[in-house]
């Protein structure tokens, strides 16, 4: 099982494409990408979950790990999802008032600013 | 009944091989499938929990998944030897409104319609999950 991470910057948002599961064995890849990111300097990230086809638990811990860490900045984190059964996950678990949810990539970076 | 045991050892690379097991054990079973993405849930959060508890303890100690279909529900039973959990309170988990055993349990108890969790006086710890149909 991999989980595919591509970021890319534009103007000033770090944007994170997962690909995959995130699970107890993936998560650990994600937070990693995640803090290297704010460690560079990015502080206002958008982690775009439309490719993803699971997320748990641990995955919802390294998102509110990353948030802790780029308002720590005084920046922002915003998701990307538009899946049923992805945006379920956060609201059962109350996030959905914790993260900036969008439909697009561009609606968050243009939120965001 | 038809009944299906799995045993993988308590490291995290093998949550996914029960997920796609019983993922197809309930498609067997006419599951629709977003009862199928729920169980998908239900189970990984309660292997995880075995898993974390596991590779802090006792890495590789095994974890016992029994699936049962009876007439009318699906009943799925995950055992480890980890007795209660003891998750590390890194910075991930120190939130306490939504640490990530907080989430777990609202998802194990949202995703299925029955749950339980017991630790027996030998330190098995059941996790059952129960599935209408």
């Amino acid at each position: 099982m991999e989980l595919g991470l591509d970021v890319r910057k534009v103007d000033s948002h770090a944007i994170v494409d997962v690909k995959g599961e995130i699970d107890v064995y993936t998560a650990p890849k994600l937070r990693e990408k995640l803090i290297e990111l704010v460690s560079e300097g990015s502080y206002d990230v958008i982690v775009n979950l439309e490719g993803v086809d699971f997320l748990d638990s641990t995955g919802l811990g390294v998102l509110v790990g990353a948030l802790k860490r780029v308002k720590a900045h005084d920046g922002s984190l915003a998701l990307v999802c538009t899946q049923d059964k992805i945006l379920k996950i956060f609201k059962i678990t109350g996030l959905t008032k914790v993260f900036p949810i969008h439909d697009t990539v561009e609606a968050a970076s243009g939120a965001a600013t | 009944m038809p009944s299906v045991e799995l045993q993988i050892p308590a490291l995290s690379p093998y949550v996914g091989v029960v997920r796609l097991a019983l993922a197809a054990l309930a498609r067997g079973a006419g599951l629709d499938e977003e009862k199928v993405d729920d169980l998908k849930i239900a189970v990984s959060e309660a292997c995880s929990r075995a898993v974390l508890a596991g590779e802090a303890e006792d890495p590789g100690s095994p974890v016992s998944v029994t699936w049962t279909d009876e007439a009318d529900r699906i009943v799925i039973e995950i055992a480890d030897r980890s007795g209660e959990p003891s998750e590390p309170t890194g910075s991930d988990n120190s939130l306490s409104f939504s640490s990530r055993a907080v989430m777990s349990e609202a998802l194990l108890r949202s995703l299925v319609d029955g749950y339980e969790s017991t630790t027996a006086p030998d330190g098995t710890r059941t996790t059952r999950l129960l599935i209408n149909r």
